[in-house]
């Protein structure tokens, strides 16, 4: 189901508003991930959608009917809870069979498609405990394993892996998306673990402070950040950013003029400093002074002082000494410049004015 | 440490602990409780020399034919029946309603609570003007409806419903208080969850409140149980010392009353104390073994 936001607006008290107009539009069938740091509204988003929580200003439709005035009984929305809200006089099984059980499925039916559910996501040796005895993980899959009991037409889940380990992670997030893929649900998937957004999403919603960042593919998030909260956010490791101050005259003839005086914040992705120059794609180079370099593996990577800002380079090819001069070749993929409020103005595919 | 086991040593530290606790739960509690199961065998007594002359079960044997005894188990029977399944719901239903309320319900509980703080005879005393079969604020109410005027307090067929209704009030206070504390420990989350699962505002009471409140629900009727077995000062207010007209709120500690206080026939009177004893141990094995079923901790 298309689930639309039109100017959503949330307060829980009715003077410190958390989420501002979110307008957005999620296409059917499709995965989308909401991605964000902690309290920036993720929960409270899905909220929104579920129908636990009512907008305070603005309208939600699912496909074209408006559902703003539905609540979460009508709208029949599978979710799993951040904290995973399993039944705790219920066993395992009976957890799943609940929302089945709501619908009036025959009992037999009912145990039958549990079952199913729980060997899915690995809980089918636990059916006879309760929440209580699990651990953090078998609860978070036993959530799993309700929410989608129902079969319903919208998943929401909400960081729903974050208690795995690493592995298991891994196994139910590619389970999550053959089960997404298989039974076209649209899913929304809440998490503030920028791997998996990005290991398992169609679109990524980048939401911080109660507004959206940016909403748009895994590689255009990552190859054209809107804004440098996005551009920090996404990427690992880390981009590097520094104030345009540092340059001195270092840019001068690589960028227009007119977009260099509105520049406030450079931000170099580490794998566009190279100590070696590239013919085409090279935009200007810069002298540095190693400060430690280390050696992983084929991985080399440099930590250089440049004008007193400190930069990550993983591109080196040739052997360094510390306290050298090093010149590094600044690459134009991998380089934005961002104006006063942090936009973008320079760098990317389609530069923005 | 959580699967610490017991050692002699433990053991011995806490029994240091519980010492004091222990020493005045034995004087007081034990030792009364041993005394009159001892004192029910008592055939022959000089209360004053405390001399036993003869010992054997003729007290028993006296009670189970006494009608007066087996008057006063049947209404203590219908006196438990009366209580305490009322007394549950209607709690339970008045605190549903001030969950509902939250602005209300901070006062309710004081005023809810007024009956349990204040004194029976008082209550008593009250209940006595709303009883009272010429000018009484009940007969008024009914009244209104046509109910031509019921002599509550003097007709032998309205005693003990009078003395239940007045029963029920008085304990309606504590276990609404109990009851909203239950509510209020129910994290939101469950009833977020079983909206999302598809159960209305009815099978969210069914399969969230009902089950969670369950501990609650077990405390207050294995309370309610033990205490209407044990009524006695409510019969003594209402009814101005006597156990209602033609003994018609005659119970069994009311029994016990007459016959050590007034006849002084201790044997008998300990006796039939010792049978109550059996009764409420027997009701609450019951209700504990009902509630390894359907209590959820
Ligand atoms: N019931 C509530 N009443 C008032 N404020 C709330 C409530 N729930 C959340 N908030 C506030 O709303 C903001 C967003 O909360 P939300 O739970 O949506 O964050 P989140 O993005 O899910 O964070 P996390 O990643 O930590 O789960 C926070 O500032 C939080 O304090
Ligand atoms: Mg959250």
């Amino acid at each position: 189901m298309e689930v639309t936001f039109k100017d959503v607006s949330l307060s829980y008290d009715g003077t410190r508003e958390i989420l501002h107009h979110l307008n957005f539009t999620i296409p059917e069938g499709t995965l989308v991930s909401i991605l964000g740091p902690s309290g920036c509204g993720k929960s409270t988003t899905l909220m929104l959608i579920s129908g636990l929580l009512a907008p305070t200003k603005g309208q939600i439709f699912f496909g074209d009917q408006d559902v703003t005035k539905q609540d979460a009984l009508a709208r029949k929305v599978g979710m799993v809870f951040q904290n995973y809200a399993l039944y705790p006089h219920l066993t395992v099984l009976e957890n799943i069979m609940f929302p089945l059980k709501m619908a009036k499925v025959k009992k037999e039916e009912r145990r039958e498609k549990a079952l199913k559910l729980a060997k899915l996501v690995h809980v089918d040796d636990q059916l006879d405990k309760k929440p209580g005895a699990l651990s953090g993980g078998q609860q978070q899959r036993v959530a799993i394993a309700r929410a989608l009991a129902k079969e319903p037409s919208l998943l929401l889940l909400d960081e729903p892996l974050s208690n795995l380990d690493a592995r298991l992670r891994i196994e139910m997030r590619q389970e999550i998306r053959r089960i997404q893929q298989e039974t076209g649900v649209t899913t929304i998937f809440v998490t503030h673990d920028q791997d998996e957004a990005l290991h398992i999403s169609d679109h990524i919603m980048v939401l911080n402070l109660g507004d959206i960042q940016q909403f748009s593919s895994a590689e255009t998030l990552y190859d054209n950040p809107s804004n440098l909260f996005v551009a920090k956010f996404i990427g690992e490791p880390v981009i590097n950013t520094l104030p345009i101050t540092a340059f001195g005259h270092d840019l001068d003839g690589a960028v227009p003029a007119a977009i260099l005086a509105k520049t406030q914040t450079v931000g170099i992705r580490p794998e566009a400093l190279q100590d070696h120059p590239i013919d085409t794609g090279t935009l200007a180079q810069i002298t540095t002074q190693v400060k430690a370099f280390e050696k992983y593996g084929r991985e080399k990577n440099a930590l250089v002082d440049y004008n007193g800002n400190e930069l990550l380079s993983t591109e080196i090819q040739g052997r360094l000494e510390n306290h050298q001069d090093l010149t590094l070749y600044l690459q134009k993929s991998g380089f934005y410049l961002f104006d006063e409020a942090g936009q973008r103005i320079f760098g990317g595919e389609q530069d923005v004015e | 440490m959580l699967n610490e086991k017991p050692t002699l040593k433990s053991t011995g530290k806490a029994l240091l602990y519980l010492l004091p606790m222990l020493v005045i739960t034995i004087i007081f509690n034990i030792y009364p409780i041993l005394k009159s199961f001892i004192m029910s065998f008592y055939t022959k007594y000089d209360f004053f020399k405390d001399i036993v002359q003869q010992w054997g079960w003729s007290n028993f044997t006296y009670i189970f034919h006494d009608p007066d005894f087996l008057l006063a188990v049947k209404n203590t029977l219908i006196f438990v029946v009366g209580v305490v399944p009322l007394t549950v719901i209607i709690s339970l239903v008045v605190a549903l309603l001030l969950n509902k309320i939250k602005w209300l319900s901070g006062l309710f509980r004081t005023v809810y609570f007024l009956p349990f703080v204040t004194s029976t005879v008082a209550i008593a005393q009250v209940w006595h003007w709303i009883y009272n079969s010429d000018y009484g604020l009940l007969n008024y109410f009914l009244g209104l409806f046509g109910v031509s005027p019921i002599a509550w307090l003097e007709s032998p067929k309205y005693a003990m419903l009078a003395l239940i209704i007045m029963s029920i009030w008085k304990s309606l206070g504590f276990n609404i208080v109990l009851f909203l504390v239950g509510l209020n420990n129910i994290n939101e989350r469950y009833y977020q969850a079983a909206e999302i699962d598809g159960a209305n505002a009815w099978h969210q009471f069914t399969n969230v409140t009902v089950p969670l409140l369950s501990p609650i629900t077990f405390l207050v009727s294995v309370n309610g149980v033990i205490g209407s077995f044990k009524v006695f000062d409510q019969i003594f207010a209402l009814f101005n010392g006597t156990p209602g007209p033609s003994k018609s709120a005659l119970t069994i500690v009311y029994y016990l009353y007459q016959k050590f206080y007034t006849e002084w026939k201790y044997g008998i009177a300990a006796a039939s104390g010792v049978v109550l004893f059996f009764m409420i141990l027997l009701v609450t094995l019951i209700q504990m073994w009902y509630s390894k079923k359907h209590v959820h901790y």
